[in-house]
């Protein structure tokens, strides 16, 4: 409501500021900027301080509301614990908004109730009060310094540069947040247990300590399993991914009329448009039971229900569009000449792509490989609804295998106690997840700009 | 650009809207072993009182718990299920973040199932076959004490009754409370028919627990995900396995899958809830006193969770696969939960 | 001897250039089985899903002659809300079944014969009689949706041939149905109850409403705060920032997220969100955060291709008839920029709305039955919805859970379609 108060003012600010300044120009004035960026300008003047104070006193309201009230009940009520006293702060709420309580009869709490609802609509007032006077003074400064003197423009573009840069920072702190969130807890993990055995370690087996006697609890925490199995899946999408989304992404940019690319690329992206969890319940239900089928109909024998390479041959089929989109641009980023150059000495068109434009295009291609490896790695829903937890250190694809991804969500979501080396490996395991990501990034970025071929 | 200082200021707001409005609905996390009976109570809560439906959150029992004695006020959840007792450690910590008075509530068993596909004969066997056929170490089948790896391919291998077939067993996680109870209850059970391996117990337990606990992982067990559903259809699709998953699960799905035999008894109702079925498994909750009387509807949703009509022998919570406690220990907890009587743990 | 020669080089020629043609061919052929193979596997996965989710748009309803009366009701002469909330409907359902059938006396044979109304008929008599208190004491027709088992029997998918051992639908079951079928007591219709409810442990009660309520409010909190900041973003960094260690810095960071994870997102918001900032869970302001700070780099990355875009020439132009160079960004280079701007959001929105991995961390696994309303109520999404589902026991959630996909891809499916559509429209060649 307060906002959109403070929108209407913002409005009209900007029209008056705009004419005022429209009418000093009409009356000859030299003025600086063109009378749209007084307006700009009021406008500014008049949101900015009205949203910081709105802000403030919000985030601060609730702070203030809690001490005046818990000032009204009695002594021993005040000197409980905080989390008691949040809950008793929960229920004179509940009273207040008329909600839903079991102590209403309360005569106390009633009163407090009372008493916070009434604090409430006070700080309402005022906070309307004070907010909307904050506009308008600042509407009223705008105004005021509508002149010749004033350079609304740059006034306003300096305004506009502050945001700009302050969104741009934003990937930034995403970046440190991340970090934050993961290392504290990893070196707690890394405190328990050592990194060398956490990065080296063959064995894998973060055993349940469900109760305190139980055996295995202290488990093993050899990562080395988890990763060959994240490399495993992830080898096997590629495998899937690669030829066939290369093939596509040169079939649609030198080969296919403009007809058949127009409604193949998107269907295509269809494919990566599609929910993960979709294509977990689809692997899950339809293709690790077939893969499964297949094998033993040939005669392979131990083909596990969960074999890595049904988990691998969704997550293929998930990627292709990653890699055929991006090809798609590397390889039509070739210029023609070149193309004709090959073409005019007799070599045929599928020669010329073989010989002349994916060389070009392949620094390119491989930054986009690269970019759907980290992709697979980090992919959860279809690994965790298709692929096992079995942690085999093992090449072959028909046995079950287990990612880091799959691990993260079990260790967190399981039955066992928390606080123990159990959980905190979930968060080494993202920090491992980043770190690796990060570096196939800079290894992609590193690729595309010291091997890229210039053209024009 | 002015929209974007509006929606900063929004998201400002928001924040700390949120922090603001009060709760009037009841929270509760844990297991997800429990989450499917917690969930049809707290439908029929939502339904017939006059209280917001409770929101469940399946977290595990151990996330759980750890959300539950982070401490006492509106942020915590008031109720957290669990598919075990609460550990000593987990106790003391709850204590120590101020959550001192819990209650404890049992209300009533899972059953624990092997099962195998219908269209595969039926099996039976005793503990002692289920303890050969998938620990990692097994008395050296041509005699002596020594304990080997498990050298056993086929069902028929373990005890010639059974049919040749390849072992494979599909079931949970180490991190799941089912695989815990399953490991307890039919491998450590049939452990103790082993005079070579029950005599270790007498002198060194723990060596014992590692023998009884530990689950071969040479493939002939699978660990698959928690989702049990997947494991019936891994079943369906492949008759030569057997797998582990709950009674629930069992019911709901008789036509696609058959229960194995233990010790003679095939998994009933009847014969899960008098104990002569051997692999099952308790399930419980527990409240927050500090919450019930604050947060609005907690003391209703006990009296509905403990009432005949749903965790009776003819409740719902037993149409939905969850087995009865028996009828004096009902009345007798249902009583002692009226009261609010809190839990020690000794 | 020189003709000679040049014969031979013909004919090595034109036998080496059929198998270069040949070779052209095979290379082309690849190609497009390439492309078959890939929409081969959209339609198949297409097709299973359909045929799996199809029926569940459908709904089975049996007609019931219910007598209301207080007495059957357990409520007093003027019962008030509470009471009537809680008033006994179940018993008044199982007493009119019991009419209907009156031969039917054994107690296993009657808790079979309960089993065919849905255990949510209770709730839709409990809300036309709070509707209406004088329907008390009353006798109406009504229809009530079937059981679980009694819906897929309807649906054909129980195969009544198999001993009855192996079906969950009884002989006598059956029997009954079958009476009432002919007798026109038992009805197909369109399934509303799986737009306008909540979810339920009931399958035949079960809705999306709710996950998709807090599908959209989590969309809306996302799309909120990740376009403005993202357009600001490409903006800076493609037309303003200079070329420095920092802007670098931003650059490699924004590459570099779009290829984190989407779990480590859920890790962040768990450890930022709820723990630091203390945030309700499972909220889809939360939840909107996370995936905002997700789709950030998507849209950045989309909007600095599109802004890359625009010819230089358009710039100086702007530039020489002395405009400054904010003006030449907002009033030049952004409108025609704006059109693949947009493509990269619904992109990166379509992207955020089958996102769960990072939900899962943040608390939104949970079981809500109503609507959320507002940013702080508990909600959950509709992929989570459709992951939970999956993890059921019931059967009639597998074709529920398939509809759910249907209905999640079809929204996806216009996202996309719409972003293609803007592409195309607006393509310009300069």
């Amino acid at each position: 409501m307060l906002l959109l108060i403070i929108f209407v003012l913002t409005s009209v600010a900007y029209v008056v500021g705009r004419s005022r300044a429209a009418t000093l120009r009409k009356n000859g004035e030299q003025l600086h900027s063109l009378p749209r960026y007084y307006g700009y300008m009021t406008a500014i003047c008049t949101a900015v301080p009205a949203l910081l104070l709105l802000a403030l006193w919000s985030a601060s309201e609730p702070t203030f509301l809690k001490h005046s009230t818990v000032k009204t009940l009695p002594a021993e009520v005040q000197s409980l614990p905080q989390g008691q006293l949040d809950l008793v702060l929960n229920d004179i709420k509940n009273i207040a908004t008329g909600g839903i309580t079991q102590t209403a009869d309360d005569p106390v709490r009633e009163a407090s109730a009372n008493h916070y609802n009434d604090r409430k609509n006070t700080s309402q007032l005022l906070k309307s009060f004070f907010v909307l006077v904050a506009s308008v003074l600042g509407a009223l400064y705008g105004l005021r310094k509508i002149g010749v003197q004033t350079r609304a423009r740059i006034f306003v573009e300096r305004a506009m540069m502050t945001v700009l840069i302050a969104c741009s920072c934003i990937a930034i702190f995403t970046t440190v947040g991340i970090v934050l969130s993961v290392l504290f807890e990893s070196l707690r993990f890394f405190n328990k247990v050592p990194f060398t055995e956490f990065a080296f370690g063959l064995h894998w087996s973060p055993q349940t300590s469900i109760r305190a006697d139980q055996v295995g609890s202290s488990g093993s925490f050899g990562a080395v399993p988890i990763f060959a199995g994240t490399l495993l899946i992830s080898a096997i999408a590629m495998l899937v991914a690669v030829p066939f989304g290369l093939m596509s992404a040169i079939y649609l940019a030198e080969y296919a009329s403009s007809n058949v690319r127009a409604w193949a690329k998107p269907l295509l992206e269809i494919l990566a448009g599609i929910p993960t969890v979709v294509y977990g319940f689809f692997a899950a239900l339809t293709v690790a039971p077939l893969v499964r089928d297949i094998f033993e109909g040939v005669g392979f024998e131990d083909v596990a229900s969960e074999s890595a390479l049904a988990a691998g041959l969704v997550m293929g089929i998930m990627i292709i569009p990653f890699v055929s989109s991006l090809s798609d641009d590397v390889i039509t980023a070739v210029p023609q000449a070149m193309r004709d150059g090959s073409l005019g000495l007799g070599a045929t068109k599928s020669e010329t792509i073989k010989r002349v434009v994916i060389p070009a295009a392949l620094p390119g291609i491989v930054g986009a490989i690269l970019l759907a490896v980290s992709r697979a790695i980090g992919e959860t829903m279809i690994v965790v609804m298709a692929a096992g937890l079995a942690a085999n250190l093992t090449i072959n694809p028909l046995e079950a295998v287990t990612t880091v991804t799959v691990q993260i969500v079990t260790l967190l979501t399981g039955d066992q106690a928390f606080d123990s080396p159990k959980t905190l490996v979930a968060f080494a395991l993202g920090l491992m997840l980043f770190v690796t990501t990060l570096i196939l990034n800079v290894i992609a970025l590193v690729v595309v700009r010291k091997y890229r071929e210039q053209y024009e | 650009m002015s929209k974007i200082g509006l929606t900063i200021a929004g998201m400002l707001l928001c924040t700390t809207v949120g922090a603001q409005s009060a709760r009037d609905q009841i929270s509760i996390v844990g297991s997800s072993t429990v989450y499917p009976f917690a969930t049809v109570v707290a439908e029929r809560f939502g339904q017939t009182s006059q209280y917001k439906t409770p929101k469940i959150e399946s977290t595990g029992s151990g996330g759980g718990m750890k959300l539950f004695c982070n401490g006492i006020g509106v942020q915590h959840p008031d109720i957290t299920n669990s598919s075990r007792r609460i550990k000593k450690g987990e106790f003391e910590s709850c204590k120590a973040n101020g959550v001192t008075d819990i209650i404890e509530v049992l209300i009533g068993f899972d059953g624990i199932t092997l099962a195998n596909s219908v269209d595969s004969d039926q099996l039976e066997m005793s503990r002692k076959d289920i303890f050969l056929a998938l620990a990692k170490q097994v008395p050296d089948p041509n005699g002596g004490d020594e304990l080997i790896d498990n050298p056993y391919e086929d069902w028929s291998d373990v005890n010639p009754e059974l049919p040749e077939i390849k072992i494979e067993v599909i079931g949970p996680p180490p991190t799941s409370g089912t695989r815990d109870a399953f490991v307890e209850l039919a491998m450590e059970g049939g452990c103790k028919d082993i005079e070579s391996i029950a005599a270790i117990e007498k002198t060194d337990k723990d060596s014992f627990k590692e023998i009884c606990h530990t689950v071969r992982e040479d493939g002939a067990f699978i660990e698959a995900g928690e989702n049990d559903n997947l494991i019936v259809q891994k079943l369906e699709a492949n008759p030569d396995a057997l797998g582990i998953f709950g009674f629930s699960f069992l019911e709901q799905n008789s036509d696609l899958v058959q229960p194995t035999y233990i010790d003679g008894f095939e998994p009933t109702f009847e014969s899960i809830s008098d104990g002569s079925y051997p692999v099952s498994r308790p399930l419980y909750f527990y409240v927050k006193k500090a919450h019930i009387g604050v947060i609005p509807g907690i003391a209703e949703y006990l009296l509905e969770f403990t009432s005949e009509g749903s965790w009776g022998e003819e409740g719902y919570l037993a149409d939905k696969g969850m087995i009865p406690l028996d009828e004096d220990t009902r009345l007798s907890s249902a009583e002692s939960i009226a009261n609010f009587e809190t839990m020690t743990l000794d | 001897m020189n003709a000679q020669e040049e014969l031979n080089t013909t004919e090595v020629v034109r036998g080496s250039l059929k198998r270069r043609y040949a070779r052209e061919k095979r290379f082309r052929l690849f190609g497009l089985a390439a492309i078959t193979a890939s929409l081969t596997f959209l339609a198949v996965l297409l097709i299973t899903i359909t045929a799996r989710g199809l029926p569940a748009f459908k709904q089975t309803f049996i007609q019931l002659e219910v007598t209301l009366d207080s007495k059957t009701l357990g409520v007093g002469e003027n019962p008030d809300t509470n009471e009537l909330r809680r008033a006994n409907y179940n018993g008044a359902i199982k007493k009119s079944l019991t009419t209907l059938f009156p031969d039917v006396k054994k107690r296993k044979d009657k808790k079979a014969l309960y089993k065919l109304v849905s255990k949510g008929g209770q709730y839709d008599l409990q809300k036309r009689v709070m509707a209406d208190p004088s329907l008390v004491g009353e006798t109406l027709k009504v229809w009530l949706p079937v059981g679980d088992d009694t819906n897929s029997y309807i649906q054909g998918n129980i195969d009544s041939s198999l001993p009855e051992k192996k079906r969950r639908f009884k002989d006598n079951q059956i029997l009954w149905v079958d009476q009432l079928t002919e007798d026109k007591q038992i009805q197909r219709r369109f399934n509303s109850t799986f737009f306008e409810r909540g979810d339920s442990r009931e399958p035949e009660m079960a809705g999306i409403k709710g996950s998709l309520f807090g599908s959209m409010l989590t969309l809306m909190v996302t799309l909120l705060l990740s376009f403005p900041v993202a357009v600001a973003t490409a903006i800076y960094l493609e037309e303003f920032a200079p070329k420095n260690r920092w802007t670098d810095l931003i650059e490699v960071n924004i590459n570099n997220l779009a290829a984190v994870p989407s779990i480590v997102f859920g890790l962040l918001g768990l450890a930022i969100f709820i723990n630091f900032f203390n945030l309700p869970r499972s909220a889809p302001i939360v939840g909107g955060l996370v995936l905002s700070l997700m789709t950030l780099p998507t849209i950045i990355i989309s909007a600095r291709a599109a802004l890359k875009s625009v010819p230089p020439s358009i710039r100086d132009a702007a530039l020489g008839v002395g405009a400054s160079k904010l003006q030449v960004v907002f009033h030049h280079v952004l409108p025609l920029a704006m059109p693949g701007i947009l493509t990269g959001t619904i992109i990166g929105m379509a992207q955020a709305l089958g996102e769960t991995a990072p939900l899962l961390m943040i608390g939104m696994v949970a079981f809500i039955v109503d609507v959320p309303t507002s940013l702080t109520d508990p909600a959950t999404v509709l992929p989570v919805q459709i992951y939970q589902w999956a993890d059921l026991p019931e059967k009639g959630f597998v074709e529920k859970t398939s509809a759910a996909i249907m209905v999640l891809l079809a929204f996806l499916i216009v996202m996309n379609a719409a972003a293609v559509y803007l592409r195309r429209k607006f393509e310009r060649k300069w």
